[in-house]
C-alpha cells in the first residue's frame, strides 16, 4: 500500500534513526511530496538557521503517487533552507531514485545533524543504515552510483548523490541521480555536502499494493493516452526541452549576454534539430530515454562528437543546457554545449545558476566592474567558449579569486565585486533567473517574481499563455476545480487575468509535486493535460483515497501557504530586491530590442505590475504586504503552525 | 467514484481542440495559424512578413525550426526604431 | 491467423527505459507495483544508455521444462507458451539456474518461481509499451523483421560509403 510508507528520521550528528508511519490526517492536509516536504521543513528549522550549518534539515521524498500505476511517478523532491538565498530550497528531480526508495519502505526522509566524516546512507528494504563514504569522497556524481552498486553488489541500487561541487560547498550544488537527472536548483547538494552526506543509496523489493488494479490498468491507459497524444509531448519526445529555448528563441524570450538581450541571433548550430542528429549519429536512431513509467521519453542520449572529452557519454542537454552555455554567454558552438552539460552533470552543479552568473560576470567584465585582476586574467568577454568552461571549472573547484566567489551564488558575490554589481544581477530572493526574458510576457513575470523558491518557472508559470488559446478555452481550464468569472486574455503581452492564471497553476503545479508526478503530464506546457478533475481517479484506483478535485486544490493552496510562511519567517519582504516578489530594474527600465515585431520595445509597466501583485495576494488570501490574513490560516487549517505533529 | 462509466474531464474535453499539421506565427498579433505545404522548409507569414525555417516532427507535424535570422532580425529592428521614436513621441507605453 | 502462435518481439534499440512494463505486469498479475515480481525486466548498462528488455522466449525446446525434475513446466500450444504448474513447483530453481535468457524468476515471498505467461494472449507490457520496444507479433515475423532492419542498416552503411568515397575524390 502506498500509504504504508514510512517517515524516516536521520540524524548524522549521533547517528539515530527513527521510523514512522505517516498518519492518514497528514496525508488528508499535505498528500506527500513537496507539500508535506514544506510542512516538515518549517515544524524542523529554526527561524534564521544557518543554510550550511547543522541546523538545516534536509527532507528527501516520493509523491504520494510514487511507483504506483500513475504515469511518471519518477521525481524526486527534495527540500532545505537555500544557501542561495536563505528562503525555501527546493529542487525536483526525474530518473528512478523515488521509486526505488519507495520500494524500499520509505516515502520520506528527515536529516538533521552533520556526521563527523563523509557518510552515505544505504537504505533497503525498511532498513536503514549509516556507511563509510571517505572512499567516495571526490569522486564524480557518476563514479560515486557505479562505486556504491559495486560495493554493495546490486546493480539495481538508485542513488542520490553528490559531485565535487557539492562536497566544496558550491551554493548552487545540485544533487543528482542516474546521467543527467538533478535536482538542481537552490544549491540542495550543498547543503548535503555540509552534513558529509555523500549519497542515498536506496533498493527495494517491497510490494506496493494499489488498491484497485484492474480499474487502476485501463484508467492509466486512458492517462497516458491522453499524455502521449499532445502535440507539445510529442515534440518533447523527440527532441527533448532544446525545443522549449529553440521555439522560445525564434520569438524572442530567451535571455541573451546576461540581460541585455532577448534572442541569441544565428544560432543554426545548436537548435534543437541539430542537437538531434548529434545524437543520431552518436547513439543511433532511437536515441531518446525515459524515467520512470514515462512514456513522454523527452531525455535525449549522446556521445560528445568532438573535443577534450571526445566519446564521452552523457545525456540532455536540456533547455537550461542551452540557456547556459549557448544564449547566455552568446556561444553556438555544439562542443561547447555538450561539453558544459556534461561537466555540470560530472560535477553536480546547477547549470541553469553556472550560466546565469558566469554570464552576469561576463557582462561586468565588459563593463570593467570585473579587470583582469578578479579574473586572474582570463579574457571573460561573450563569446568565448573556452573562458566559458574554464570559469565552470573554477567555479566547481572554487580556483581563482572570481571562481570561488561565483561559487557563494549572486547575493554573496555581489557584495564581494561591489561597486553596482549588483544592479546586474538577474535575480529573485537570491536564485538567478531562467534563461528566459519575460519582458514581453507579464503573466510569466509575475510568475518569477512570486515563485517560493525565488525566481522559478516551475512554481506557477501560465506556459499556455503563449499559445494564444481562445478565451472559452482559457476560462475552461481556469474555471475549475474552482469558479472565476473574472477578466482573461489570450494575448500574452497584456496584464489583464494573468493574475488568476499564475496562482491557478501555482496550485497546479503543487499538486503534482505532492502527488510525485512530472509536470509535462498536465498543464505546463499543454493546454489539454490532465489536471484537477483527473486526479482524483489515478488516486482512488492506486490508494483508495477519495478526494475532490476541490480538496486537491485546497490542498495545494494549504502547502504553498505553508512556503509563504517559512519565507516570511526568514525575512520575505514584499519589494525587497533581495528577499521579496520583485524583479531586477532592467524589466522595467530596458526595452526588449529583438525577436517578433511585436516582443520589440517591451518592458514591464511597474504600476500595473504592482497591481497584478495586489490582485495575486487577493487570490492567495495574503494583505498588501504578503501577509496571510488571519481569517485565510484559518480557512486553510494553518493558524496552529508550527503543529509538529510529524 | 469506483467502477462507474465516467465522463470526460475538462482536459480531456479539450482534445478535439488539437490542430495538428499547423502552427502558428510567432508574431503575438498574429492570431492567424500556419499551415504549411507537406515537406516544405521554409514559410512566410502572410499578415506580418516574419519567415520561418520549418522541421517535420512527423510527415504531418511541422515545427518552427528557426527564424530566417536576416529577415526577422530587420523586421524587428524596424520595429524597434518605429517604437522608440512613438515612446518619444508619447512617453512609455 | 490463429494457430500459426504469437511470441514476444524485443527490440532493445527502441527501448526508452522507462520501466512501465514491468509495473503493469506486476500489476496484471499480483496487483500490487513491485518491479521484482514482474517477468519482463529491463536489464541496463546505464553508463552507456543502453536497456535491454528481457523476458521469457517461450522456447521450443525449452531447457527450464528439460530440467524440472517434477515436470511442473510444459508447453501450451494453443498460446505458444512455457506455463509453470505452481501446484506441482517445489521452489528447487533448477530452471532458473538453466534459462539462457534469466527470464526464469524465483519470487523469495512466495518460494516459487514465475514467469511470462503472455497474460493469456493480451501482453499487459506490449499495450503499454508506446515506443513498441516489445510487440507480439506471429512467430514468422519475428525474423523476417529482423532480416529488414539487417538490410536497411547494410544499404544505409553502402551509401555512407559511396558518400565518403564521391567525398575523398
Ligand atoms: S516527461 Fe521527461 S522529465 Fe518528465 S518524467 Fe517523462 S522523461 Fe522524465
Ligand atoms: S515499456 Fe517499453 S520502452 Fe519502457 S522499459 Fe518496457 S520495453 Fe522499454
Ligand atoms: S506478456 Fe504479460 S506476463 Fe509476459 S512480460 Fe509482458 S506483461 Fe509480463
Ligand atoms: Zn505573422
Amino acid at each position: 500500500m502506498a500509504l504504508n510508507r514510512k517517515i524516516a528520521y536521520i540524524d548524522l550528528s549521533t547517528g539515530k534513526i527513527e521510523i514512522k508511519p505517516i498518519p492518514l490526517n497528514i496525508r488528508r492536509k499535505f498528500l506527500g511530496g513537496r507539500g508535506l516536504d514544506a510542512y516538515l521543513l518549517y515544524n524542523h528549522t529554526e527561524k534564521g538557521c544557518d543554510p550550511l550549518g547543522p541546523k538545516n534539515t534536509l527532507m528527501v521524498s516520493g509523491g504520494i503517487l510514487t511507483a504506483t500505476l500513475a504515469s511518471a511517478t519518477a521525481r524526486t523532491h527534495v527540500m532545505a533552507k537555500s544557501p542561495l538565498g536563505g528562503m525555501i530550497g527546493s529542487a525536483n528531480m526525474g530518473g528512478f531514485f523515488a521509486p526505488e526508495l519507495a520500494w524500499a519502505g520509505f516515502h520520506h526522509l528527515v536529516i538533521k545533524g552533520k556526521a563527523d566524516r563523509p557518510v552515505y546512507l544505504w537504505i533497503n528494504n525498511g532498513k536503514i543504515e549509516i556507511r563509510d563514504a571517505r572512499h567516495l569522497w571526490g569522486k564524480t556524481t557518476t563514479e560515486t552510483q557505479w562505486a556504491i552498486r559495486e560495493e554493495l553488489g546490486d546493480d539495481d541500487i538508485k542513488c542520490m548523490v553528490i559531485g565535487p561541487a557539492g562536497e566544496n560547498l558550491v551554493r548552487f550544488a545540485n544533487v543528482m541521480t542516474g546521467i543527467k537527472n538533478s535536482g538542481g536548483r537552490t544549491g540542495m547538494g550543498a547543503v548535503m555536502g555540509s552534513k558529509n552526506l555523500k549519497a542515498i543509496a536506496a533498493r527495494g523489493t517491497m510490494d506496493i499494493k494499489i488498491a484497485h488494479p484492474k480499474e487502476a490498468l485501463e484508467y492509466n491507459k486512458r492517462f497516458i493516452d491522453q499524455i502521449t497524444s499532445a502535440k507539445v509531448n510529442q515534440t518533447q519526445g523527440t527532441l527533448g526541452t532544446p525545443f522549449i529555448w529553440g521555439a522560445t528563441n525564434s520569438w524572442g524570450g530567451v535571455r541573451c549576454r546576461n540581460f541585455q538581450y532577448n534572442q541569441e541571433l544565428y544560432c543554426d548550430e545548436i537548435e534543437p534539430e541539430a542537437i538531434d542528429e548529434v545524437c543520431t549519429e552518436t547513439i543511433g536512431p532511437y536515441h531518446m530515454a525515459g524515467c520512470f513509467a514515462c512514456q513522454v521519453h523527452c531525455r535525449a542520449k549522446y556521445r560528445i562528437p568532438t573535443g577534450p572529452y571526445a566519446g564521452a557519454y552523457d545525456e540532455g542537454p536540456e533547455y537550461t543546457s542551452q540557456g547556459a552555455f549557448c544564449g547566455e554567454p552568446d556561444c553556438r558552438s555544439m562542443e561547447t554545449l555538450l561539453t558544459g552539460n556534461h561537466l555540470v552533470d560530472q560535477w553536480g552543479m546547477d547549470n541553469l545558476e553556472t550560466g546565469s552568473l558566469i554570464s552576469w560576470a561576463m557582462e561586468l567584465y565588459e563593463l570593467g566592474i570585473l579587470t583582469d585582476k578578479e579574473t586572474d586574467g582570463l579574457d571573460l568577454r561573450f563569446g568565448n567558449d573556452e573562458a566559458l568552461l574554464e570559469m565552470v571549472r573554477r567555479i566547481c573547484f572554487r580556483e581563482g579569486w572570481l571562481g570561488d566567489t561565483l561559487a557563494e551564488g549572486g547575493i554573496i558575490a555581489s557584495e564581494r565585486i561591489g561597486k553596482d554589481s549588483f544592479n546586474y544581477l538577474i535575480q529573485v530572493k537570491g536564485v538567478s533567473n531562467l534563461h528566459s526574458d519575460e519582458r514581453a510576457t507579464p503573466a510569466l513575470a509575475l510568475n518569477v517574481a512570486t515563485a517560493s523558491r525565488g525566481s522559478d518557472h516551475l512554481r506557477s508559470r501560465p506556459a499556455i499563455d503563449l499559445y494564444h488559446l481562445p478565451e472559452e478555452v482559457l476560462r475552461k481550464i481556469y474555471s475549475t476545480p474552482v469558479p472565476y468569472n473574472g477578466p482573461l486574455s489570450s494575448e500574452h503581452t497584456e496584464y489583464i487575468g494573468k493574475p488568476w492564471q499564475v496562482f491557478w497553476q501555482e496550485n497546479c503545479y503543487m499538486a503534482v509535486d505532492c502527488l510525485g508526478i512530472c509536470k509535462y503530464h498536465t498543464v505546463f506546457l499543454g493546454a489539454t493535460l490532465p489536471n484537477f478533475e483527473d486526479w482524483p481517479k489515478v488516486l482512488y484506483y492506486n490508494t483508495g483515497l477519495e478526494f475532490t478535485p476541490r480538496e486537491i486544490w485546497d490542498i495545494a493552496e494549504r502547502c504553498n501557504m505553508i512556503e509563504r510562511l517559512f519565507n516570511l519567517r526568514e525575512g520575505l519582504t514584499r519589494e525587497d530586491l533581495v528577499r521579496g516578489d520583485m524583479l531586477n530594474h532592467r524589466y522595467f527600465d530596458e526595452p526588449t530590442r529583438r525577436g517578433a515585431p511585436d516582443v520589440v520595445g517591451r518592458v514591464i509597466d511597474r504600476e500595473k505590475f504592482r497591481k497584478m501583485i495586489d490582485e495575486f495576494y487577493e487570490y492567495k488570501g495574503l494583505d498588501r504586504n504578503g501577509v496571510p490574513k488571519p481569517e485565510t490560516l484559518k480557512r486553510l487549517g494553518l493558524e496552529d503552525e508550527p503543529s509538529h505533529l510529524l | 467514484m469506483g467502477s462507474e462509466k465516467e465522463g470526460l474531464s475538462t482536459a480531456e474535453s479539450l482534445r478535439k481542440t488539437r490542430t495538428y499539421g499547423q502552427f502558428r506565427c510567432h508574431n503575438p498579433s498574429c492570431m492567424g495559424r500556419l499551415q504549411p505545404q507537406p515537406g516544405v522548409n521554409h514559410v512566410k507569414c502572410p499578415a506580418c512578413g516574419m519567415e520561418f525555417r520549418v522541421a517535420w516532427i512527423k510527415p504531418n507535424f511541422p515545427r518552427i525550426r528557426g527564424p530566417v535570422w536576416d529577415v526577422n532580425q530587420k523586421l524587428a529592428e524596424e520595429a524597434f526604431e518605429r517604437k522608440m521614436k512613438e515612446e518619444k513621441r508619447d512617453g512609455v507605453k | 491467423m490463429e494457430p500459426m502462435g504469437k511470441v514476444l518481439a524485443i527490440d532493445h534499440e527502441k527501448c526508452t527505459g522507462c520501466r512501465l512494463c514491468e509495473i503493469v505486469c506486476s500489476v496484471f498479475h499480483d496487483g500490487v507495483s513491485n518491479a521484482a515480481r514482474s517477468r519482463i525486466k529491463i536489464v541496463k548498462w546505464e553508463s552507456e544508455g543502453v536497456y535491454i528488455p528481457i523476458s521469457c522466449q517461450q522456447c521450443q525446446d525449452a531447457p527450464c521444462k528439460i530440467i524440472c525434475p517434477v515436470k511442473a513446466i510444459s508447453r501450451d500450444e494453443k498460446l505458444s507458451r512455457v506455463m509453470v504448474d505452481q501446484n506441482r513447483c517445489i521452489g528447487c530453481r533448477a530452471c532458473v539456474a538453466v534459462c539462457p535468457f534469466g527470464a526464469m524468476n524465483f519470487n523469495v515471498i512466495d518460494r516459487k518461481v514465475f514467469k511470462c505467461d503472455l497474460c493469456d494472449g493480451d501482453p499487459q507490457c506490449v499495450r503499454f509499451c508506446e515506443v513498441k520496444a516489445v510487440d507480439y507479433v506471429p512467430a514468422d515475423r519475428v525474423s523476417s523483421s529482423k532480416k529488414r532492419a539487417a538490410a536497411e542498416k547494410i544499404s544505409t552503411a553502402q551509401r555512407q560509403a559511396v558518400a565518403l568515397e564521391a567525398e575523398s575524390r
